[in-house]
């Protein structure tokens, strides 16, 4: 059996989120996950503690820095460490639009949300991984973080900055044994997917797919990932590359 | 208790109380000074704290208090102010109640549907013990969802959670902030890595250090948990093996290392409670030096001071920190004081 992480995971109720909680439960891993939606959260709670897994579930939005202490100091009280944080919760905002038509209201809320929780997030896990010289902080990101489409909006503005704020911490905190790491998934089948892409006519991967692919990612301390960009595909046809 | 001593006689003119965080007046947290008192000779010099990067030689091992402070403050429906003080266990906490009248009441009432039981008194006169009607992860979020950082009379603004934590912090459980690391930020901590100056751990949750009305705790009845790491333990014979020097960051690092401080087996690593007093007769067989914040005149902390440093010649130092308005508190200003050498 494999060493007992303490993984945390944001906007676990549904999604590449969920799929992850569930995935890793299975690994019999300690679990942090928190979501907006109450009942959805307590869903995937209940998945977990039958897959054998201990968790910790906090109805939390982390683009509240309040919330994001009474998440994570309840995680630090209850298992006493964080090796893992996977920042995957963000918002999409309005589907197929135009930034010109978008909403200015929509716009702000997009960008606050998506910057702000995994700013706030990684700063808040950072201490004790920098005091155990040890840790990984995976944040989700997308194709459109790197290349902008027509119509993906604020999301993929917002999704840009999660690149920089990658590649800033990646920088700052190399040698610490503390790993940053961005994982773009690709288009799954999920209900953010839908949003964006209403008409799609193409084949799309599961997000249990997925998560499967992002295991390595996630748990094998051997690979040297400070700084790294991987595309989910990738992992899927070949394993993590480290060069 | 409190020893009759004239360290605890001198006068803290009112405006040397710091009222804000130094990142929000000035730019940063270690926009501070740091007042540098050397046991010895009793002499005295002034600096900023950034200056402490220089006053720390490679190897010298600086220990840092993880505990993170939790909202302490708490408010029942009828608006009666309620301190934590420390956890008993997952429902029962000892806890100071602000308004006498819920005294003769045996339940406190907050919000959420949340009650708690006065069950017996604490280890203070002052102290009560109460069990909430939920433990474990839902009291704790009740906690952060209602509580608030308990602010003493000189705070005059309702500052954020954030403003009452360490950089460093990790593991709750303190219901007051271990003040003397605040001013620390994470590139200070990266510059004196890079400089060769080491870096330990401890744990010790703080309980209250003041319980209004000019009441102080007794420290003999001031119990708090602490915990000394094994790597934290070898660290330090590593350190003093070498001939370098162990500096404590707070108050708290001290009570926790000379807590773990077993006269016939040495430092060892050690959890569970503590109400060790040090004080002027007190001989420190772990810390050399101390970073530390300036205290009340009626703190117990100055008997601590006064283990560093003759009284004579920490009051000499303090009466100086006041002309030269160094500021008071939490977020006020801090000394690095060297320990004295005993004969």
């Amino acid at each position: 059996m494999q060493q007992q992480k303490v993984i945390m995971i944001t906007g676990a109720s549904k999604g590449l989120g969920k799929a992850l909680a569930l995935h890793l439960a299975g690994k019999v891993h300690k679990l942090a996950i928190c979501a907006r939606n109450e009942e959805e959260l307590k869903q995937v709670e209940n998945e977990i503690h039958r897959r054998g897994a201990k968790v910790v579930a906090a109805v939390a939005d982390v683009s509240n820095k309040k919330d994001v202490e009474r998440f994570v100091s309840i995680t630090e009280n209850t298992f006493g460490k964080i090796d893992v944080l996977i920042n995957n919760a963000s918002v999409f905002g309005p589907g197929p639009t135009y930034l010109a038509d978008y909403p200015d209201e929509a716009f702000e809320d997009v960008i606050l949300s998506n910057i702000t929780n995994p700013f706030y997030m990684t700063k808040r896990v950072l201490p004790g991984m920098l005091a155990r010289q040890r840790g990984t902080i995976l944040s989700i990101t997308s194709e459109v973080g790197i290349t902008g489409y027509a119509e993906w909006g604020a999301y993929s503005v917002s999704k840009y900055a999660l690149e920089g704020l990658a590649a800033v911490w990646a920088d700052e905190l190399k040698d610490t044994g503390v790993q940053i790491v961005l994982v773009d998934p690709g288009e799954m089948d999920t209900i953010m997917h839908k949003i964006a892409v209403p008409d799609c006519n193409y084949s799309l991967s599961s997000p249990a797919q997925i998560a499967r692919a992002l295991q390595s990612v996630v748990l094998d301390e051997t690979m040297s990932l400070n700084g790294k960009r991987f595309e989910a595909q990738d992992l899927i046809e070949e394993g993590p590359h480290d060069d | 208790m409190m020893i009759n001593s004239t360290i605890h006689s001198f006068k803290l003119p009112p405006y040397l109380h710091a009222t804000t965080p130094a990142e929000v007046t000035r730019n940063q947290r270690s926009d501070v000074r740091l007042m540098t008192l050397h046991g010895d000779s009793g002499a005295w010099d002034h600096h900023t704290f950034e200056d402490i990067i220089d006053l720390l030689q490679p190897n010298d091992l600086l220990i840092l208090n993880t505990s993170r402070t939790i909202p302490s403050s708490l408010r029942t429906v009828d608006g009666a102010e309620v301190r934590l003080s420390r956890k008993i266990d997952e429902q029962v906490w000892e806890v100071l109640i602000l308004e006498k009248r819920l005294n003769e009441s045996t339940t406190l009432y907050f919000d959420d549907g949340i009650s708690a039981s006065i069950v017996g008194p604490g280890m203070a006169p002052e102290l009560t013990l109460i069990e909430f009607s939920i433990g474990g992860e839902g009291l704790m979020h009740f906690f952060y969802n209602h509580g608030q950082p308990i602010t003493y009379e000189y705070i005059d603004s309702p500052w954020q959670l954030s403003h009452y934590q360490t950089v460093y912090s990790h593991q709750p459980g303190s219901v007051e902030m271990n003040s003397a690391g605040r001013a620390f930020s994470h590139k200070m901590l990266k510059q004196l890595k890079d400089k060769g100056v080491q870096i330990a751990y401890v744990c010790l949750h703080t309980g209250l250090s003041y319980y209004e009305n000019n009441r102080w705790p007794d420290p003999l009845r001031h119990f708090e948990w602490f915990s000394v790491g094994a790597d934290t333990v070898e660290h330090i014979y590593k350190t003093k093996k070498g001939g370098h020097r162990v500096v404590a960051v707070g108050t708290t690092v001290v009570r926790a290392l000379e807590s773990a401080y077993d006269p016939k087996a040495g430092l060892q690593p050690q959890e569970g409670l503590t109400n060790v007093y040090i004080k002027k007769d007190t001989t420190l067989k772990v810390v050399d030096g101390l970073i530390t914040g300036f205290h009340e005149p009626e703190a117990s902390h100055l008997d601590m001071l006064c283990a560093f440093v003759q009284e004579k010649k920490l009051i000499e130092a303090y009466q100086a920190a006041i002309n030269e308005q160094y500021l008071w508190h939490e977020f006020g200003d801090l000394n690095l004081i060297w320990k004295r050498t005993y004969a």
